[in-house]
């Protein structure tokens, strides 16, 4: 048996022959050539493996199964032969059950990566160097990955709520103003046919200035509402007729956009079930209809209707980021835009429950139900730590203003006196019972006030402040060197901690990677100790000092499991319950 | 929370409940009991809905002796998945108290356009085309042709559900449509046959009015339910004027053109039948001599709407002789189609009653009453004769066979009026030829009949004396409730003048006056930069929208109020309304705030809520009165005069105002909730006017609030929104309770049994 195959007699559906197992795949090749059931299956497609327990009187058989249903029944000789087979079935899939992660989460831990040149490091460290596979790495980092779908979408620039309109006398004598990008911007999302005959005429068949003005001689005619008029026209200049006619981009998207609507105010569903909607059924409408020859019909256009398209797209926001300076750069954009959008459409099957959902939330009447959970909206906060520094400057500043920031709040006591003082305290509650409310609201405020100043002082002190902190006084080498130290150490004692208790083999591996490791990290933050100049090297010392501590521990730990394992085989022996010392082990 | 109405335990999927809702189910209890009809007003935010279900559920779960079903009609289908969605609600809350036993079957029911999963079939252009389509697919002879020759299509979801028969049914819960959609696609079935055949099991049956009110369709759709069931109609202070257009037609030059195509087309195919399966004309002739009653042999999936006039008899009479031929059928259409168009060639205004109507053309063209009174169903007949599956081709016959129906059962009621143009616009000519019904209670008497208990609730009946006489019935519950609120959460205005203090108005010889537009569009803009989120605007009329609208924005205004809020508009074009309405919330949602211009009698106004943040403001400019010079109208106010002794200038202001309280009493949907509502029209501070308002609005407009100008409304909205966004206690004040827990409820039933001992 050799790592890459293994190759056993069994028998599939009766028929006698050669298993043989890669990495990749199995093959069965019968024995006699002529029977027919030849296989050639990539473990790609097998989800999983069931067998039959030793001494059942059963036969030794490995039932392999597909990932549509179906499966592969081999019987063996033996039970040996069998779990070999097993075995190595077993590492294969977990292989592919590895490769057959999501390429979202992939792009998301690439995302990752590339966010974060600390993790990048940390990952070529462990994953390249062979000390973590790439799935425990990841595993610790759970958190990480999964704000991927709680993260929010970047805020988007909005456009300006403004309708742009041409003046008369501009149209008159073809002198327009150059358009400010954002307009152009605007105008192609609001009006795609325009967008698009942009990309089609601009350069080939007219000039930029060509163009717009026509655009704006069409936009003039509009607002003339003379429909006769504009169409009589159009019918003269093809391209003009572009702007004038209805925008059937609209309309398609229109009727795209309709199936995402909320069913609650989806009017165009009743016009499907309302039988007083046919022509001719029903009192005629109050309402006149101006009645326009078939021919001028694509012409009609409203300005509601472009009012509507405004609101949409302003709602929307922008939505390409690219530099505003150029019209064609923009409406390329805007149409690659629109083109991700109609793929994205045809993807999207959550939006139906999503919709659902909304209606049931909405239908519940809130002020019916019970008293409810505060909803609790996480704070998006970039950065925790900042936000923490600036509330305690914050809480000092007012601090100052009360009570003096110097006096010392902690005195001190001996243990004996803090015993009586909390005993006396007992008995008088005893006594008396405890009063409302039971913390004296004036005492909690002064203990809290003192506990941020202390906090805050003791951050002036040593914390990030660039006169004190002791980090920030050694070389720029070192202190990088320290810190990415720290964090390996970090990391490599998370994993650590996390695999005991030792009930399998596999933790038991990682381990034993772990501590190969962490013990070359000794001679390595010994190296550093000794290169840096003597005038830092006791602060540095000092900041060493706990890694090695906290390393101790583990190596402590680890080789007080390994005794207490040796100890519990000679328990066993002994026939002795196993079950306490094993707690032990775990706590 | 769970209590006792008299016998009855009631299962309500909320701990609190509000008092209104209580006495409303009690009222509710009271009238199933009695197995009468009721009518019932209760305000919008008060949960109407969610009480009358829990009630009928419960009523049903208490008395399982006596299987009732519930038939919700709403008006609308967005109406239909809220009713649904509130339903599923309660069910999930029925189910965790009382086990399985709890489950029904629920579910919406609506045409093929929103039901159908077949791609090919349901991108078809409107409702007909759908259905055309479909049948194209799924006709009986469509199918038989399909098994011998392969190439012919097929559905697939059909075939799956025939070849399920009777195994395809629904597992006990709510369905939405589109759960029936998710349903089907998922099983392979077709939704839009399987929900009609579940209608027919099923404890509650969520659809459109039309299924019931439209005899065209409940034929049909609701033929099978049995008289214990309780039938609610929703939102339903328009409900007179659904069952007129339910019986009402009008025919033009196209619609006659339309149907001489039809004519000719099917002449020619009866030619090609008589060539080549001559069997299948004598057959239905056969048929037709045993009389209608024997049609039901056709199948499933070809069955066809059912005739207009309903009453039972004709199904039994045998059609008459001289119609049973096809070829005669079709010329006895031929004759009437040309009579049309002759009566159409009027110089002026016709106005005549359906007796002389039929006189007229049984003199002229010799068609007699019996033969018109068939033309609907022989015409039903003979096309599925003929095999015809593109049904939407032939929309213009069934119009005139439809207006041969009406006018050949009914003798009172109707008027024929002809117009040979549009009195506002006389030099274009349009002839129309309207059969138009004026008396509401024709269409709703055959479910009044038949059902037991027929519930009429809406948040706006006021007056509520005039619906049973509107639609010719007993209530054994007549009852209007007001509201109580915790503190004063709506805030009705009466806005009379501008800013520059001239009085505003969208009266006739006001209306286009720019003082006035330039007032309301101040207005607007003062309001939105003090209202948050959303604002909504409903105006008289499109055309006085589009006027006003366009005004604003040559005049700059409308720059303005985009300063503050994006702007939405409803359109005569539904798609393009939804979709505003959409990105309307969206707004709302996001904190961009808007504002929706929306016409009174329009698709938005009929049913779309406009609470919570959706709507902090409802501005009503002008009152939504009928174009008072239509002939139409005019001849149903007289007929309103004529019968029920109802004054025509109290109809009028009784249908403006009805439309105005439904346009401003969707802000609120709770007690939770609060939203301001301005009536600018100076008319509103007049009292005939202002007291057809539904009393609930009314108890909270104070008599500071009723003469304003633009700057003092501006002040009691700051004012109002600041109070309203102070904390306050749910539960009311002492004495006043306006939310009661089960203890409350508990305790407030035992005090009242005191009480009577």
């Amino acid at each position: 048996m050799s790592d890459t195959h293994v190759i056993k007699l069994a028998k599939y559906k009766r028929v006698p022959g050669l298993l043989k197992l890669t990495k990749e795949r199995f093959i069965f090749t019968p024995n006699d050539q002529k029977s027919g059931v030849k296989l050639n299956v990539e473990f790609k497609i097998v989800k999983g493996h069931k067998f039959t327990k030793e001494g059942n009187k059963q036969q030794p058989m490995l039932n392999l199964m597909q990932d549509q249903g179906g499966n592969y029944i081999f019987e063996f000789e033996c039970f040996a032969d069998r779990d070999a087979c097993r075995e190595f079935v077993a590492k294969a899939i977990a292989l592919y059950a590895n490769e057959q992660l999501s390429s979202t989460e992939v792009e998301r831990r690439i995302e990752l990566l590339q966010e974060n040149s600390e993790l990048q490091t940390l990952h070529k460290q462990f994953v390249s160097g062979g000390i973590l596979t790439d799935d425990e790495f990841w595993a610790a980092r759970k958190k990480l990955l999964d704000q991927n779908d709680s993260r929010r979408p970047k805020q988007q620039l909005a456009l300006k709520n403004e309708t742009w309109s041409v003046r008369q006398s501009n149209i008159v004598t073809l002198n327009l103003p150059a358009l400010p990008p954002e307009i152009i911007h605007q105008i192609f999302a609001e009006k795609p046919a325009v967008c698009e005959a942009y990309l089609k005429f601009v350069p080939h068949k007219m000039s930029n200035k060509e163009f717009w003005n026509k655009y704006s001689r069409a936009q003039y005619l509009h607002s003339t509402r003379n429909i006769i008029a504009a169409a009589a026209e159009a019918a003269e200049d093809e391209e003009l007729a572009v702007f004038l006619k209805r925008d059937d981009m609209l309309a398609n998207e229109a009727r795209r956009k309709i199936r995402r609507v909320d069913p609650t105010v989806d009017i165009e569903a009743d016009e499907g079930d309302d039988y007083t909607h046919l022509p001719d059924h029903g009192l005629v409408r109050d309402e006149t209809k101006d009645v326009l020859d078939s021919q001028y019909e694509p012409y009609r256009r409203s300005f509601s209707q472009d009012l509507n398209q405004h609101s949409a797209v302003v709602l929307q926001g922008r939505v390409v980021d690219v530099e505003l300076s150029d019209a064609r750069s923009v409406a390329q954009a805007l149409a690659r835009k629109k083109q991700a959008e109609l793929s994205n459409d045809k993807t999207n099957t959550k939006l139906e429950t999503e919709l659902s959902n909304r209606i049931s939330r909405s239908a519940e009447i809130e002020d019916l139900q019970g008293p409810q959970d505060p909803a609790v909206a996480p704070l998006s906060i970039k950065d925790p730590r900042d936000y923490f520094d600036s509330q305690q400057a914050n809480a000092l500043k007012a601090l100052d203003d009360t009570c003096s920031a110097t006096k010392p709040l902690i005195s001190s006591a001996s243990a004996q006196q803090a015993y009586d003082s909390l005993r006396n305290i007992i008995f008088d509650i005893n006594e008396v019972g405890l009063n409302e409310p039971i913390m004296n609201q004036e005492v909690a405020l002064k203990v809290l006030g003192g506990f941020t100043q202390s906090i805050s002082s003791t951050k002036f002190r040593i914390g990030n402040s660039p006169n004190d902190s002791i980090l920030d006084t050694l070389p720029k080498v070192t202190k990088e060197e320290l810190l990415h130290h720290w964090t390996s150490v970090q990391e490599l004692l998370k994993h650590f901690w996390s695999s005991y208790p030792l009930t399998t083999k596999y933790p038991n591996n990682k381990v034993t990677r772990l501590k190969d490791a962490m013990s070359q990290v000794y001679p390595k933050l010994q190296g550093m100790k000794e290169s840096v100049e003597s005038d830092f090297r006791h602060q540095v010392s000092l900041l060493v000092h706990p890694m090695v501590q906290a390393l101790d521990a583990a190596f402590a730990h680890y080789d007080a499991d390994v005794q207490l394992q040796r100890d519990l085989l000679r328990v066993e022996r002994n026939a002795m319950g196993s079950v306490i010392f094993s707690g032990h082990s775990f706590c | 929370m769970k209590f006792q109405i008299e016998d009855v335990t009631v299962y309500f999927p909320y701990d609190n409940i509000y008092p209104e809702q209580y006495s409303y189910m009690l009222e509710l209890k009271r009238a199933l009991d009695a197995k009468g009809h009721c009518l019932l007003e209760m305000p919008t935010g008060t949960g109407k809905t969610i009480a009358l279900l829990s009630l009928i559920t419960s009523y049903v779960l208490a008395k399982p002796s006596n299987p009732v079903k519930l038939l919700y009609c709403t008006r609308t289908v967005h109406e239909m998945e809220k009713t649904l969605a509130e339903l599923r609600f309660l069910h999930g809350y029925q189910v965790k108290e009382l086990g399985p036993s709890a489950g029904i079957l629920a579910l919406g029911l609506s045409s093929r356009k929103n039901l159908c999963v077949n791609p090919r079939v349901v991108s078809a252009e409107n409702r007909d085309s759908v259905d055309a389509a479909c049948r194209k697919l799924t006709a009986s002879w469509v199918r038989a042709v399909a098994i011998e020759n392969p190439d012919i299509p097929k559905c697939d979801f059909f075939e799956s559900y025939e070849k399920a028969a009777s195994d395809a049914v629904l597992p006990p819960g709510v369905y939405t449509l589109q759960d029936l959609r998710a349903f089907g696609k998922q099983k392979g079935w077709c939704p839009y046959f399987l929900a009609r055949r579940m209608v027919q099991f099923a404890n509650v049956v969520v659809y459109s009015y039309q299924y019931l009110l439209d005899p065209k369709v409940a034929g049909i759709i609701s033929k099978e339910m049995q008289r214990e069931t309780v039938v609610v109609f929703d939102e339903a202070h328009n409900i007179d004027n659904v069952c007129i257009e339910a019986l009402s037609v009008n025919v033009r030059t196209q619609t006659l053109d339309g149907a001489s195509r039809n004519l000719s087309r099917m002449s020619q195919e009866i030619e090609r039948l008589k060539a080549t399966d001559a069997g299948r004309l004598r057959a239905e002739y056969n048929r037709l001599v045993d009389g209608l009653a024997q049609r039901g042999d056709l199948l499933s999936g070809d069955t066809w709407l059912a005739n207009p006039a309903l009453p039972d008899d004709i199904l039994k009479e045998a059609v008459p002789g001289n119609i049973r031929r096809a070829e005669h059928f079709l010329s006895v259409l031929r004759r009437f189609v040309q009579y049309l168009k002759g009566r159409l060639q009027t110089e002026s205004v016709e106005k005549e009653g359906p007796v002389t109507f039929v006189a007229s053309i049984n003199s002229q063209v010799g068609i007699d009453q019996k033969m018109l009174k068939f033309c609907y169903d022989r015409l039903h007949s003979l096309m599925l004769t003929l095999e015809i599956t593109d049904t939407d081709e032939f929309l213009h016959i069934q119009t005139i066979c439809d207006l041969a129906t009406l006018v050949g059962t009914y003798t009172r009621g109707f008027s024929i009026i002809i117009e040979p143009f549009d009195e506002r616009m006389p030099h274009i000519p349009d002839p129309v030829l309207q059969l138009c019904c004026h008396d509401a209670s024709l269409a709703i008497k055959p479910v009044f009949e038949r059902f037991q208990s027929v519930v009429i609730t809406s948040g706006t009946l006021s007056p509520i004396d005039v619906y049973p006489r509107l639609l010719n019935f007993n209530p054994v519950v007549s009852r209007s409730f007001t509201i109580s609120l915790t503190r004063d959460c709506i805030c009705p205005m009466v806005l009379t003048r501008g800013s520059d203090q001239l009085p505003v108005s969208t009266k006739y010889d006001l209306r286009s006056d720019p003082g006035v537009e330039k007032n309301y569009g101040k207005l607007l803009l003062e309001m939105a930069s003090v209202v948050p989120d959303g604002i909504v605007c409903f105006f008289v009329s499109y055309s006085y929208m589009d006027g006003i609208v366009n005004s604003w924005h040559e005049s700059g205004i409308l720059k303005e109020i985009m300063k503050h809020k994006l702007v939405f508009i409803e359109t005569h074009d539904v798609v393009e309304t939804t979709l505003a309405l959409d990105n309307y919330r969206r707004a709302c949602d996001s904190g961009r705030g808007a504002v929706f211009f929306s016409v009174a009698r329009g698709k938005v106004a009929e049913g779309i809520d406009f609470d919570r943040h959706y709507g902090r403001l409802v501005i009503m400019f002008g009152i939504p009165f009928q174009y008072t010079l239509s002939r139409i109208l005019l001849a149903r106010l007289e007929y309103l005069r004529e019968t029920f002794q109802i004054k025509e200038g109290d109809f009028l202001t009784f249908d403006a105002l009805r439309q105005a309280a439904q346009c401003v009493g969707r802000v609120i949907r709770s007690k939770a909730d609060y939203g301001m509502m301005i009536f600018a029209d100076k008319r509103y501070s007049r009292h005939d006017k202002r007291s057809k308002l539904p009393s609930w609005i009314l108890s909270h407009l104070r008599d500071a609030h009723m003469n304003l100008s633009t700057d003092m409304a501006v002040h009691i909205a700051r004012e109002f929104l600041r109070k309203m966004a102070q904390p306050y206690d749910k539960s009311g004040a002492m004495g006043k309770r306006t939310l009661l827990s089960q203890e409350d409820l508990e305790k407030m039933v035992n005090g009242v049994e005191e009480m009577v001992f």
